[in-house]
């Protein structure tokens, strides 16, 4: 079988993904400013009723909801959020619905927050959702819906909230054609992952202090989990930079900042493999303006 | 309702004033043309996406003085270095409701597995009968997460069993509302003191009023200023942001977090209550409740010196030598989500856990919640720099986390 961290990309895949990109920059920049999102009133289920006003944070006074979690919204571009809670005698629902700056935004935040995904089939959108909590998402939205006391009863109110509010969201897919970037074979099924920055990486790898990859909160970066022969997963990063000089400034500062538990083993202009504090194996390689990621490898690979 | 602690941030990356500037520029507009597949989105990405930053060097900080402080007797990690007691039992949560009972029972053995003696011998290790003992309890997560009141009734009972007038107890935590909203109210627990550090207005906090007169005197200062001891702090070369906001969270907003005078002056013993529950990639759990509950202005810290402060902060003799005895609440756990209480996440686990070790009792816990984390198929960063500061307490004499020191006793 071969192995799809060495297959190193050539002209020909580079010129598609160059003109992939052109398709769906140009596509991006159709896409629409925040909306002003009206939450579902009373009438979303008989003798459910609002409680208090909905209330709204945009941008950094998002830290004043979640002083805990922000950052990683920011991180994946975040416009608004808008909350508001429900009550039905002593039941409460709280909504809360985050617009983010695009749909890949919004999908970005969504797999990370939603773990191994469990879709309810009556939610019309994508979605995990358990009976203390929906996490749905569609178009520029990731929506939760908290039912904190865990109630299986309220499952019915939580999918009609749900239902309501999704048929006020227009839907928007987010282009999926970023993960065409990791490659396909031995990839694991609900393992891909967006990351933007430093905060989305952070659960994944270290591979030292800071936004070592430059994202900015501005680049996105593809991740997957690939099955190994050995058993455990290995994990793939992939990232195309805005230019090649931009990616090659990112390869030269990992290489000379890289963190103290990984040991580099073989070193050269475009590549260097490297050992972990697991004696797992990883690489990271440069190629125009793209760079590849591979760790948590049980083979060392070669350069 | 507001949510509590931030989670671990990576270090040298954007702060809470950079996520402002950050978002001016992405108001700015979207420049996308010419653009490769990864470099979606807004702003110059020939200057938003530079080369990894060299490292800062860590902060410094007055932790030397501190450590110059002669140890006493009960000074951290106490008579029992590295052990760890944890005792289960499936029948503490029924279908999710504490059990008083059986979760006294689960009290009882864990000191006396810990101790080696009869609880009421095991008093006599820990306290005097003329001791102040503040129970520093988790409320994060309320009811979900927080540390379970039927865990503190236990605590009270062997304290006043063994003659500890009623008045001397004092459940505390940094803020206020966060006490009442998980259920520690007078009504409660009579007759017991529940302090908080500090209070925060919520509503202000959010934007929901304009009004500061509930927290802010006339002269700029915190109304809980007072609450702070400006003698004993925890002084770290890293300024506290000077908006209004982190002032009524931080009370302080220099390069000074003060200890609270119900800390440094009332408090002769402390009995650590944490939860079982993570903060991004790390845990929050003894050490976190402790480092960041005893002192203000903390969220300047989170960036440079996160997972640092549970050690800094514990280190100076106010916690080092009143910090007699930990147990952590696992009776319900959350392996991702935290620090706040995230439903999705919380699982019926059954245990607690009791050390005089806070650190030998977090690297245990950190152990058991990534291996939590892994069975439930969340993404786990095994990189050792989350658990470095407990090998830095170790280094400090504060802690004993690695083998053959460390120990799991399970009963």
């Amino acid at each position: 079988m071969k192995n799809p961290v060495d297959a190193r990309p050539n002209a020909l895949a580079r010129r598609r993904r160059l003109a992939l990109a052109a398709v769906l920059i140009a596509a991006l920049s159709r896409r629409g400013l925040p909306s002003d999102l009206v939450l579902p009133g009373e009438g979303f289920l008989a003798g459910w009723k609002v409680a208090g006003t909905p209330r709204i944070f945009r941008k950094a006074e998002l830290f004043n909801h979640i002083d805990g979690g922000a950052e990683l919204f920011l991180e994946f571009g975040f416009e608004r959020l808008t909350t508001q809670r429900y009550v039905q005698g002593t039941s409460e629902l709280a909504l809360e619905a985050y617009e983010m700056a695009s749909p890949e935004s919004a999908l970005g935040i969504y797999l990370m927050k939603c773990g191994p995904e469990t879709p309810l089939p009556g939610i019309p959108a994508r979605n995990s959702s358990e009976t203390a909590q929906f996490l749905i998402l569609k178009g520029r939205y990731f929506v939760q819906i908290d039912n904190q006391a865990g109630d299986p009863k309220l499952v019915p109110a939580m999918t009609a909230l749900a239902a309501a509010l999704l048929g006020k969201i227009p839907a928007q897919a987010a282009d999926m054609r970023l993960f065409d970037l990791l490659p396909k074979e031995a990839r694991l099924a609900g393992s891909e992952r967006l990351l933007r920055g430093p905060f989305g990486l952070q659960p994944y790898y270290t591979f030292g202090e800071g936004d070592i990859l430059g994202l900015g909160g501005k680049t996105f970066a593809a991740l997957a989990n690939y099955g190994e022969p050995q058993g455990q997963a290995s994990t793939r990063i992939a990232i195309v930079y805005a230019s090649a000089a931009e990616a090659a400034a990112v390869f030269r500062g990992l290489k000379a900042n890289l963190d103290p538990y990984l040991k580099i083993l073989d070193a050269g202009a475009t590549g260097f493999t490297f050992i972990d504090f697991r004696e797992r194996y990883g690489r990271a390689r440069v190629t125009g303006a793209r760079l590849d990621l591979a760790v948590n490898l049980p083979v060392r690979p070669a350069l | 309702m507001r949510r509590g602690y931030r989670s671990l941030p990576p270090d040298n990356t954007l702060d809470r004033r950079d996520f402002f500037k950050a978002s001016g520029a992405v108001g700015a507009g979207l420049v996308l043309g010419g653009r490769t597949l990864g470099a979606w989105a807004e702003g110059d990405p020939a200057q938003s996406a530079p080369a990894a930053k060299t490292p800062p060097p860590r902060p410094k900080t007055n932790v030397e003085d501190a450590l110059k402080v002669p140890r006493t007797a009960r000074s951290l990690p106490g008579p029992f270095p590295g052990r760890v007691v944890e005792i289960n039992d499936p029948r503490s949560l029924p279908e999710g409701k504490p059990d008083g009972k059986v979760i006294a029972g689960m009290f009882e053995k864990g000191v006396t597995q810990l101790t080696g003696q009869s609880l009421k011998d095991s008093f006599g290790l820990f306290f005097t009968k003329d001791d102040v003992v503040g129970l520093k309890v988790n409320p994060v997560g309320p009811g979900l997460i927080s540390t379970r009141l039927e865990l503190v009734d236990a605590v009270i009972a062997w304290l006043e069993k063994a003659g500890l007038p009623r008045k001397n107890i004092i459940i505390w935590d940094r803020f206020d509302y966060m006490l009442k909203d998980a259920g520690f109210t007078p009504e409660r627990f009579p007759g017991v003191g529940l302090e908080g550090l500090q209070t925060m207005d919520e509503a202000a906090q959010e934007g929901k009023k304009q009004d500061n007169s509930a927290w802010l005197n006339t002269d700029g200062t915190h109304v809980s200023a007072p609450n702070f001891d400006r003698e004993n702090y925890y002084w770290a070369d890293v300024e506290g942001p000077k908006d209004l906001g982190y002032l009524n969270q931080g009370v302080f907003n220099g390069k000074f977090s003060y200890f609270g005078k119900l800390v440094t002056k009332k408090l002769t013993k402390i009995v650590n209550l944490p939860a079982f529950k993570n903060t991004g990639n790390a845990i929050s759990m003894a050490t976190k409740n402790i480092g960041y509950g005893a002192v203000c202005n903390t969220n300047r810290l989170h960036g440079p010196l996160f997972l640092d402060v549970c050690v800094d902060v514990p280190a100076f003799p106010a916690i080092r030598d009143k910090m007699v005895l930990n147990v952590t609440d696992a009776l319900r756990a959350q392996y991702d989500g935290g620090p706040d209480g995230n439903a999705k996440f919380c699982y019926l686990y059954g245990s607690l856990f009791f050390a005089t070790d806070p650190f030998a009792l977090d690297m245990v816990c950190h152990k058991l919640i990534v291996e939590k984390r892994k069975a439930m198929g969340v993404a786990v960063n095994e990189n050792p720099r989350f658990t470095e500061y407990l090998r830095y307490a170790e280094r400090l004499g504060l802690g004993a986390v690695s083998a053959p020191k460390l120990t799991h006793i399970k009963a």
